[in-house]
């Protein structure tokens, strides 16, 4: 089954599934994988942390890092998915052009991301993270393979 | 050869079906001091989809009335014309900007949706900043990228050539400049002046990527290029120039906005805008 997920949210799958978000922009894509248990799932988040929202947080983690990254990893495990055997990928965080800091929700994202990773002992496999760009991101439950695709060009992460 | 593909794109603009006559129409009514609400309602009888339209957004969840609205007069009543004002410039928008466009790489459907969003983040960063309320922002807002409609099939010509432009780290309306002689901010500014739209709305979509050079800045410029900006962030109506842009440090300087308030208009920005975009 293909699943898309939107700004703000999540999607977890099986072997056979495809899970894609569009247009990533200084959101945060995570992508995480258990090849032995062919399962896994996809975050995208907006904002770093989610005590600006506290409201918005309750009704929806997933729009925020802090929230939704431990959801996912939950998630997954609820799948089968093993700590140990998870592969983990980042895609997105990007940011305009320029030097102001007001607009550099993306690189906050991406040290929140970072932060919460290093705390739980797990590292980043692959990551396409940063510059101006949007990417649109295409996850295979069959194989763990995240193809990222920017403007006409597309590759493999 | 630059001036001449300029005059090539704007015999193209001339020939754009100009926007519903009657949105100029409605648009100098509301700038007329001694206009009234009957006069509205006289111009919408002309074009009944047009009303149609206008009722659905009414009845959104963004405004939030209550009891069901019916007819334009009800309308009136209930928002106040100069609201409905801005509505009927929505569902204007709405009839041309709902399509495919060429170039920019945009599906059907999302300029319209970004054009929403920006509306309403700019009406999100207005109360936040307690800026003097303004229904024109929502109108400029609706319409800063007017010009792509128009610009994007020369885009899509060019666009090798802009992308190794903006390549060098040159922001994309500046090398639609550089290729094309104009930028789709620019054709959208003459557009809007060919339908003799107020000033400040023109010069707020002329200026919307670089409020800066603009003749007078203006907190409705500032605004907009803010929201524009912030919507292309979290990955609404953002086409193959993903977000190559440079926002203003001056603008968020005059606006005095501080992070924590642009990421807390960010959280509601989908919300608001799906509110007015389920309706169609």
């Amino acid at each position: 089954m293909k699943q898309i997920v939107q700004v703000g949210d999540m999607a977890v799958g099986v072997k056979g599934d495809e899970i894609v978000t569009y247009a990533l922009g200084s959101c945060l894509g995570l992508m995480i994988y258990d090849p032995v248990a062919q399962v896994g799932g996809m975050l995208h988040a907006m904002l770093p942390l989610s005590k600006i929202n506290l409201e918005k947080a309750e009704n929806n983690p997933y729009m925020f890092v802090d929230r939704g990254v431990p959801i996912l990893f939950k998630e997954v495990y609820g799948l089968g998915g093993k700590k140990e055997r998870l592969i983990v990928k980042a895609a997105g965080c990007g940011s305009p052009m320029g030097n102001n800091e007001m607009f550099k929700i993306g690189e906050r994202n991406y040290t929140v991301l970072k932060k919460m990773l290093w705390k739980n002992g797990v590292l980043l496999k692959a990551e396409e993270v940063g510059g101006s760009i949007s990417r649109t991101v295409y996850f295979d439950m069959s194989t763990g393979r995240v193809t990222i695709k920017s403007g006409r060009q597309e590759r493999l992460l | 050869m630059k001036q001449g593909r300029k005059r090539e794109i704007i015999t193209k603009m001339k020939s754009f079906p100009s926007m519903s006559g009657i949105a100029a129409k409605v648009l100098k009514v509301l700038d007329d001091p001694n206009s009234s609400a009957g006069q509205v309602e006289q111009l919408l009888k002309q074009d009944p989809s047009l009303t149609a339209n206008l009722l659905k957004l009414t009845n959104s969840a963004y405004f939030g009335i209550p009891s069901k609205i019916g007819s334009v007069r009800h309308a009136i009543a209930m928002m106040g014309w100069k609201k409905v004002t801005k509505l009927v410039m929505a569902a204007c928008v709405n009839a041309i900007s709902d399509q495919q466009i060429l170039g920019y790489d945009l599906p059907p459907g999302v300029l319209w949706e970004h054009s929403v969003a920006v509306s309403v983040t700019a009406e999100g960063l207005m109360r936040e900043l307690k800026i003097a309320e303004s229904d024109e922002i929502f109108t400029a807002a609706l319409l800063h990228d007017l010009g792509k409609l128009v610009l994007g099939g020369f885009v899509e010509k060019e666009l090798n050539k802009i992308e190794e432009v903006a390549a060098r780290g040159i922001p994309f309306q500046m090398a639609e400049q550089e290729v094309l002689g104009t930028d789709h901010a620019e054709i959208g500014a003459l557009m809007l002046e060919s339908w003799s739209f107020p000033p400040r709305l023109v010069s707020a979509v002329r200026w919307h990527h670089d409020p800066d050079s603009a003749p007078e800045t203006s907190s409705m410029t500032d605004i907009v290029h803010v929201s524009n900006v912030l919507c292309l962030m979290i990955g609404i109506g953002v086409g193959v120039e993903g977000l190559h842009y440079e926002p203003s440090v001056l603008a968020t300087k005059r606006l005095g906005i501080k992070p924590n308030q642009l990421e807390l208009i960010a959280s509601q920005t989908l919300e608001w805008a799906k509110e007015l975009t389920d309706v169609f």
